[in-house]
């Protein structure tokens, strides 16, 4: 299925066969607009009409107006495909409007301009590519004999972590786990490209698809078996956009360090020599939970810290509640994301943790700026922040 | 009508932004759970003129202010689920979204109660309630995406009604704003009981007082029936054992749900009872009386392991539909004593093919969804033809004492058959008082004109083409 119609679903055909149940109300950006134009079930009522041979060019053009606007107001959270009783592939659905809003030149510029960044720069931010591993040089470490080098397992640093200052010490951390428990790995340095999920995501397919034979080529360069991320949403890439757009081509394992940790737990090729006392919680990303199914690993990283006190929020696992800052909200409507996140700030806040701890820079960004505006006593860090701390201590 | 310019202006004023009359809104607004074909739009107009968002009750006041004075039709809509056309307008006009409310939440351990906005989901109230150890005492099947309020003005019954009856039976306040702009608080039972049902013509809810009960694990145990009639002898005498809901689907259904969820019932009729229990000795002593009631009324118990798991399939029925092009459903209420040959019948009918889903109200009656499955997506004609077969069936069931579950619109003109002489005059007199220019949801409860033919009442229109164009 490496072909653009493998890739695609009859969009008219999924909204057809919607039943109207309503399930998917709870959708978080449908339930802060409250239109039932935003609501999942009203967008494929929209493209019912859009695809419709009946209505006149003048309506259909209305409809397309409102149809664009609101499937990019999506977080890509995945709930409403996840509660669909009839299981309609949704997130594809989205995905090829938003694909069929570009061909009409439908975007608005800031995404496009993400677009193109990401195309000409090869990462999110437009920043040159040499800056790309300058997180170790920050963070005083020598990563020039891991670079490049043959291995079995390749750390997939992501744009988030290797330029965002945003994103603490999470490269530093994954690269410390990585050591202490003295595995054989390489980073791919200034040959790794965005993972292209912002591309995929906007329903760039062959763009897309060019990032990820380019990362393929070059894990394939290095012998490279195994794959270990601490984004969620490369970790997606890899597990289910990868295998869709390359075929069979893509046969590299991949994890999310998150798993990684708990196997060198269990393997005790990591011990805890510092016991953290804080409350913790942990804040299942959508892209880990909804989209892999992946929850369990992070929990038994956490349960390794004896006596811990961890609390889980209201919401959690499959039911966890979405930042709001997928889908490329940020850029569409940075309110709305405020909006969304506010609900999740408020289970942190029920909860009583000290630390949140999470799995997707995106998610740890979002909830940081809640968590601030709230002026709340709360870490946000990154599951591999916490593993880091728990086997080196907390510098 | 279409809003005259002067008039839609009053309204943008008074919105804002919450004022929508693009062509694209007012369709997406243009139907409920029933999507009917465009030929019964000869029989009503479904398309409003526009569709407001208020977030306040001083918002929903003022709205309705304007609507009389304008004598524009307001039509309230939370989510839509409801399949008898009571949110979707008849006279065009405004169309209500009740989803625009400010959520609002306040349990009150103490009295057991808790004061709620109408627009909250029903599982996103029900999962605030467990967190704190309560939980509703009834609640309808769309638990995920039916509102609360809009539970009450269909007048709705659903799991656990069996013990804690239906909506009516939950409510100990509401906040009404009436059709003049009045803002009531309504506590007595006999005034609430006039909203409950009401299908929002009588104004609009906008907070609810509702009874909730601790939040207690159910237990489920399954039990057979090899005919209507056993069926019913089964489910009068499971009722006097206490459940809390008792359930059941007709051989037809349980083949399906065989099929879509792994099951390997007998495919017969079926019973699953659910059970409050807190103590393993509760569990003996209920599982003794529950198998010594079945084996009195003639039934076979179901092995617990057969059932494993089957309450989760509470809230996913409509799963069944993933294998299917289309389909139509209706619902009715019926009296156990007198509608097991209805029953029989119903279930022979349309070669077979009826799937029935019961669910018992109270001891006496319960609530019957039949639906037809379609491996291909019917034409307008078939579509029209086989939804009056099932109001037909309806309407037969009438005559064995059972009506219509809501009126809405395609059953208006069934107040009386459904509550009664008395609570229809009480209705009526109250209808007129509070909405003297009838703008408040009108074509709903009672029958309007037949738009093509207006000396007769759509009741009449449709029980003649029920009849005849079959
Ligand atoms: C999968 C599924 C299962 C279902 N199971 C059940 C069940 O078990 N029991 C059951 O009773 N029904 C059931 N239904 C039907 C429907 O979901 C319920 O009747 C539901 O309670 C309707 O709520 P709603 O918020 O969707 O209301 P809507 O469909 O939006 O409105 C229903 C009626 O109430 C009026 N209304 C809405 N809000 C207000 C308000 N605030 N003030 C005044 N009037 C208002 C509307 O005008 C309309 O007439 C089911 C439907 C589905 C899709």
């Amino acid at each position: 299925m490496s072909s653009l119609q493998g890739w695609q679903v009859d969009v008219l055909d999924v909204a057809q066969k919607c039943v109207y149940c309503g399930y998917c109300s709870l959708c978080p950006t449908y339930k802060e607009l409250k239109w039932e134009v935003n609501h999942p079930r009203g967008i494929l009522d929209q493209i019912k009409l859009y695809y419709s041979e009946e209505i006149k060019d003048k309506l259909r053009n209305d409809v397309s107006k409102q149809l664009f606007e609101s499937v990019f107001l999506c977080t890509a959270c995945r709930a409403c495909e996840d509660i669909c009783i009839v299981d309609l592939p949704l997130l594809k659905v989205w995905e090829q409007i938003r694909q069929e809003a570009f061909k009409r030149g439908r975007w608005n510029p800031k995404l496009l301009s993400l677009y193109n960044r990401v195309k000409d720069f090869f990462n999110i931010f437009g920043l040159p590519t040499e800056e790309r591993v300058s997180w170790a040089a920050l963070s005083g470490m020598n990563m020039s004999r891991r670079t490049q080098k043959k291995a079995p397992l390749a750390y997939f640093v992501g744009c988030q972590a290797s330029y965002s200052g945003k994103m603490g010490s999470i490269a530093e951390s994954v690269v410390k786990i990585l050591r202490k428990a003295k595995l054989n790995f390489t980073i791919l340095g200034t040959e790794e490209r965005c993972c292209g999920s912002p591309i995929f995501l906007a329903g760039g397919f062959s763009v897309g698809k060019t990032f990820a034979k380019h990362n393929l080529d070059q894990f394939k360069k290095l012998g490279v078996k195994k794959v270990v991320t601490a984004c969620a949403g490369c970790y997606r890439a890899f597990k289910i956009v990868y295998p869709r757009v390359l075929g069979e081509e893509w046969d590299i394992e991949v994890v999310h360090i998150s798993e990684l940790a708990n196997e060198l737990f269990e393997e005790k090729k990591l011990k805890v020599i510092n016991p953290i006392k804080e409350k913790i919680t942990f804040k299942d990303p959508c892209e880990l939970v909804r989209h892999c199914g992946l929850s369990d690993a992070p929990r038994e990283v956490i349960k390794n810290i004896p006596n811990v006190r961890y609390e889980e929020l209201p919401s959690n696992r499959e039911e966890s509640l979405c930042c709001g800052g997928g889908g490329l909200l940020k850029l569409n409507d940075e309110e709305l994301v405020g909006q969304v996140n506010s609900h999740l700030i408020s289970e942190i806040q029920y909860s009583e943790a000290n630390i949140v701890v999470n799995g997707c820079p995106t998610c740890l960004d979002t909830i940081q700026q809640g968590i601030k505006q709230r002026e709340m006593d709360v870490e946000v860090i990154d599951i591999a922040e916490l593993v880091s701390r728990m086997v080196e201590g907390k510098k | 009508m279409t809003l005259k310019n002067k008039v839609r202006t009053k309204f943008v004023r008074h919105l804002g932004k919450g004022f929508r009359d693009d062509e694209t809104t007012i369709r997406i607004y243009s139907r409920d759970l029933a999507d009917l074909p465009p030929i019964t739009r000869l029989f009503y107009n479904n398309t409003a003129d526009a569709v407001v968002l208020p977030s306040t009750t001083e918002e929903v006041k003022k709205l309705y202010e304007l609507a009389t004075e304008n004598k524009v039709p307001v039509t309230p809509r939370s989510g839509g689920t409801a399949g008898f056309g009571g949110c979707v307008t008849y006279k065009r006009g405004i169309i209500v979204d009740v989803k625009g409310l400010e959520s609002e939440l306040l349990i009150e351990p103490f009295d057991q109660s808790v004061l709620v906005s109408p627009a909250t989901v029903i599982s996103e109230l029900q999962r605030k309630l467990n967190l704190q150890g309560f939980s509703l005492c009834s609640y309808p099947s769309s638990f995920h995406s039916a509102t609360i309020g809009g539970w009450i003005a269909h007048g709705g019954y659903g799991v656990g009604s069996a013990k804690y009856g239906g909506a009516l039976d939950q409510i100990l306040a509401l906040d009404v704003v009436l059709p003049t702009g009045e803002i009531k608080k309504i506590t007595e039972k006999e005034d609430l009981e006039l909203f409950v049902g009401s299908n929002g013509t009588l104004g609009l809810i906008t907070r609810i007082q509702l009874k909730i009960k601790f939040d207690i694990p159910l237990k489920q145990f399954g039990c057979t029936f090899d005919s209507p009639l056993q069926l019913a002898k089964g489910l009068k005498e499971i009722s006097e054992i206490d459940p809390y809901s008792i359930w059941f689907f007709n051989p037809k259904h349980v083949e399906e749900i065989n099929q879509s969820f792994g099951y390997s019932l007998p495919e017969r009729y079926v019973i699953i009872v659910s059970k409050e229990i807190s103590y393993e000795e509760e569990e003996n002593e209920f599982n003794l009386s529950f198998n010594q009631t079945v084996r009195n009324a003639g039934g076979q118990i179901l092995d617990r392991r057969y059932i494993i798991n089957i309450w989760n399939i509470r809230f996913k029925t409509f799963a069944m539909l993933k294998e299917y092009k289309d389909y139509l459903t209706n619902e009715i209420i019926l009296p156990i004593e007198t509608s097991s040959k209805y029953l029989q019948k119903l279930s022979s009918k349309i070669d077979g093919q009826i799937h029935l889903e019961g669910e018992m109200i109270g001891k006496t009656h319960y609530s019957l969804l039949m639906f037809l499955y379609f491996e291909e997506k019917l034409g307008p004609f078939k579509k029209l033809r086989v939804n009056l077969d099932l109001y037909k069936n309806v309407l037969k069931g009438i005559k064995v004492k059972g009506y219509p579950y809501t009126t809405g619109l395609w059953f208006s003109g069934y107040y009386q058959a459904i509550f009664g002489k008395e609570r229809y005059k009480k209705y009526k007199e109250f209808k007129k008082i509070v909405d003297p220019k009838g703008i408040s949801n009108p074509g709903k409860v009672i029958p309007p004109r037949f738009k093509l033919f207006p000396v007769i009442s759509l009741k009449t229109a449709l029980k003649l083409a029920s009849r005849f164009m079959l």
